[in-house]
């Protein structure tokens, strides 16, 4: 049970285009690896069968070491409960407080009544746990203010407090720092990685930044028109790799 | 050019557009027999406006009449009772209606939709299924507003007798529809990125429904349920023409005792009203979009429970939320009887009878439904076909004018050209300092009147003045949806930013060349889809404006009414229904074509 994932010969595609082609990938548990690629390489697509969001239309997905496509219902929201995802735009609820937005995170788990009783009527243990998971992230003063109240950077601390919250085996995040200054970007990727090791989380994410997806990740997937161009570890990734890999959107 | 974007490039044509605008207006002029001539109110008119103005400025404090017995209660706990009935049948009708748009409006929506995969033939079915069900829902809630409330009264009236129930329910049915229809556009309008993560996270379809996207639409249905409310509260007292006892019943009886400044203490006691739940709505509004800053922030070493206690917190919403409780608890506790004061037996033979007696007159004679289409035929093609035109025409010149005024008074009233600082970038001294500011505010300040009026009442008064023509109708309608209109031109005018207008006003340009240069042409899609909007209720409203004595679907209504044709009056109803639906359908479909980032604001829907 150490494979968290894995896709044998996967094809997808969307009205008749391909999304992806003949993909397999594996990943090991507490793994971090990295998706790279141009627009429309099928980054998103990948990540989205991962958690079930997608299925694929020929070849596997087997998330701990179930096939996807053969799951009932309640077995597949029983996988997803151990997948925390956070999408470019983070999907918070901006009208609701911090603090509900990140018990929110274990919607999956608690069931519906459960998480309708843990917004409306939090006890003050499961705030002060809340709390203490926002102080990890830089912004326990933050817990009961509303969501859009904050900046774009605390948002994606939130965002990825409700990840943490869900106690997940596997974080997919998909362009989670596209929308800030490097600066930013580099905190919150460090953050993330360190946080996902401490907790011995899988960390699977996809990126724009190159420079980023080195730095911070010991292995790195290039994709291509739907295509794994590479497979291998950051440090074997050569600069004439990455150049091509980005080559095609410039023709 | 595919077929779509063809369609697409004729409506966002302006000139096309203002063709079809112009085209509109004189054919319904022509088809209307309407002669400006007439416009010119007769001698007696002219007195009785001159007069009635004059009781404007000294509303009546006391009964005008003196010949009054001594057992009458005082002036003001009549005009307070009223009041008190208005207000109560609108609160009571709206959390009935506010019910039935939370269950269809959910209903009618797909953003509940469980998020299977699609393609397996369970899941197609299973789709099939809510389609249908989908369908099926918006059109019962499409029917039930496409009858206008006086309409429904009517026909509760008729059915059962005069009762509180019936001007509940008359309220209640076509508000649950128009809040169905409007909560399921806000519901699938709704950004489900945080629903998706939920889901994605194992959450059930409905957890994250709930969550992800009825929590985010929360502040929008509250918004637009108080907008409703302001309606209902006009509503509620336009049912008093038809004999109910709220406001509009003492308007109407003050008028025919002559009693003008009666009048007007009650006009004024219902626009108060009507503004209290404006400025309420407002402040609701304000305070759920934005949330006022803790008075004390809270600091990073600081244990949850001293976060809990220095949260922000909004006092307003509290006693809002307590306040709305407490009125529909006492809306529905003070009515001592609900039912009708006939006992059951009458109430039962008045329903029977009416169900007999809408069944057409010669197939009830004859037993016989194939007597049905001669009766059928010589109704829609003499008086019903005149009847739906004459309706489709006012309702339509009425927006045009409407829409035309507004268009000219938005770069004097929206607030970002009205001051001295056009869009925010100095504007350097002026003659008169605060002339065009105070301008603005008097122009949003008459919008603001003129929307808080109802149309029916409007119309009344100005028929006394213009006589029976086609114009106070016109008038009526044009005033109330130019001042609905003016306000949500504004909204769009303040609430865009647009660099080329900015780039107008600092190269020297004119608050007029802004407007006409830059700001029209870039809102213009934004101005059609607004009057269309108000169009589509403009009709809704003119189907009943006629039972003031012009020809059209409502004075026909009235008519048979008057000569208790049951038969006739329903079926002029249905007749009125159609058109309104098919307005409907229509406004959907240019809405469809026209839709880009939308402006939220309650009075930008439909209703």
């Amino acid at each position: 049970m150490n494979t968290v994932l894995q896709l044998a010969d996967v094809e997808v595609s969307f009205g008749g285009i391909h999304a992806l082609r003949g993909v397999s990938l594996t990943v090991e548990k507490g793994e971090q690896l990295c998706v790279i690629g141009p627009s429309g390489s099928g980054k998103s697509t990948l990540l989205g069968l991962m958690n079930g969001r997608l299925l694929a239309h020929t070849g596997s997905v087997h998330v701990f070491g179930q096939d996807v496509a053969a799951l009932t219902a309640r077995k597949l929201r029983g996988v997803r409960s151990e997948l925390a995802w956070v999408p470019q735009n983070l999907g918070l609820v901006p009208n609701l407080r911090v603090l509900q937005n990140v018990l929110c995170g274990r919607a999956g788990r608690v069931g519906f009544f459960g998480l309708l009783r843990r917004m409306a009527l939090t006890s003050m243990n499961e705030a002060e746990e809340v709390r203490a998971l926002l102080e990890r992230l830089g912004i326990p003063e933050k817990l009961y203010e509303r969501t859009d109240t904050l900046s774009g950077g605390q948002q994606q601390r939130v965002a990825i407090a409700r990840a943490l919250y869900q106690k997940p085996a596997a974080i997919l995040a998909d362009e989670p720092v596209a929308s800030v200054d490097p600066g930013r970007a580099r905190s919150l990727l460090q953050l993330l990685t360190t946080l996902a090791k401490e907790e011995g989380i899988t960390l699977m994410m996809s990126l724009h930044h190159v420079e980023l997806a080195r730095e911070f990740f010991p292995r790195l997937v290039g994709l291509q028109a739907g295509k794994v161009v590479f497979d291998q570890p950051a440090s074997e990734t050569s600069e004439e790799e990455l150049r091509e890999l980005y080559a095609v959107g410039e023709e | 050019m595919t077929k779509l974007s063809w369609s697409k490039n004729w409506l966002g044509s302006r000139r096309l557009t203002l063709l079809l605008a112009v085209v509109l207006f004189v054919v319904g002029l022509v088809a209307l027999k309407a002669d400006p001539r007439e416009m010119q109110p007769s001698e007696g008119g002219l007195k009785l406006a001159g007069k009635f103005l004059q009781a404007a400025v000294q509303p009546a404090l006391d009964y005008q009449a003196d010949d009054l017995p001594a057992s009458a209660p005082s002036f003001w706990s009549k005009v307070g009772r009223s009041l008190a009935l208005t207000l109560r049948y609108a609160i009571v009708a709206m959390s009935l209606a506010l019910v039935g748009g939370i269950v269809f409006g959910v209903l009618g929506s797909r953003a509940w939709w469980p998020a299977v995969a699609q393609g397996s033939r369970a899941s197609g079915l299973l789709f099939f299924f809510l389609k249908c069900l989908r369908l099926v829902v918006r059109g019962v809630a499409t029917l039930a507003r496409s009858v206008h409330e006086l309409l429904w009264a009517l026909l509760f009236l008729t059915a059962v007798g005069t009762s509180p129930l019936a001007a509940v329910l008359a309220i209640a049915l076509p508000y649950g529809g128009t809040l169905a229809k409007v909560f399921s556009e806000l519901l699938d309008e709704e950004d489900a990125s945080a629903a998706g993560v939920l889901w994605a996270g194992g959450a059930s379809s409905l957890a994250a429904f709930f969550t992800g996207v009825g929590v985010r639409a929360f502040p929008d249905l509250v918004s637009y349920t108080l907008y409703r409310l302001e309606c209902a509260v006009r509503s509620s007292a336009i049912l008093g023409f038809l004999g109910i006892p709220t406001i509009g019943y003492h308007i109407a009886t003050a008028y025919e005792d002559g009693h003008l400044r009666e009048i007007w203490t009650y006009l004024y006691v219902l626009l108060a009203a009507v503004m209290v739940v404006d400025w309420w709505g407002a402040l609701v509004r304000k305070r759920l979009s934005r949330s006022k800053p803790a008075r004390e922030a809270g600091s990073r070493h600081d244990t949850a429970e001293e976060l809990h206690r220095k949260r922000p917190k909004s006092w307003a919403l509290r006693l809002s939320l307590v306040a709305a409780m407490a009125a529909v608890m006492l809306g529905w506790m003070t009515e001592k009887q609900w039912q009708s004061e006939l006992p059951k037996e009458r109430r039962q033979a008045n329903l029977e009878r009416f169900m007999m007696e809408i069944v057409p007159y010669p197939v009830r004679q004859e037993n016989d439904w194939g007597e049905l289409w001669p009766w059928l035929g010589e109704r829609l093609w003499t008086k019903g076909a005149i009847g739906l035109h004459r309706t489709f025409h006012i309702g339509t010149i009425a927006i045009l004018i409407a829409g035309a005024a507004a268009l000219m008074v938005v770069p004097f009233a929206a607030r970002s050209l009205a001051g001295r600082d056009p869009l925010g970038l100095p504007g350097g001294r002026e003659m008169v300092s605060g002339f065009r500011a105070g301008v603005g505010w008097l122009l949003r300040i008459a919008a603001l009147l003129m929307r808080s009026i109802p149309e029916y009442i409007l119309a009344f008064l100005l028929l006394q003045v213009f006589g029976p023509t086609v114009w106070p109708l016109i008038f009526a309608l044009a005033l109330h949806n130019g001042g609905i209109l003016v306000r949500l031109g504004a909204e769009v005018v303040d609430n865009r930013t647009i660099r080329a207008a900015e780039l107008l006003v600092v190269q020297g340009g004119t608050r007029r060349a802004t407007f006409l240069g830059v700001l029209l042409p870039d809102s213009f899609s934004r101005f059609v889809l607004l009057i269309f909007y108000r169009w589509e209720t403009c009709i809704r409203e003119a189907t009943v404006l006629g039972m003031l004595g012009v020809l059209s679907l409502g004075s026909l209504i009235d008519e048979a009414n008057t000569r208790l044709y049951y038969d006739d009056l329903f079926l002029y109803v249905l007749m009125g229904a159609a058109l309104v639906f098919a307005g409907d359908i229509v406004s959907d479909l240019v809405r469809r074509r026209l839709r880009g980032p939308m402006v939220r604001s309650s009075a930008f829907r439909s209703g």
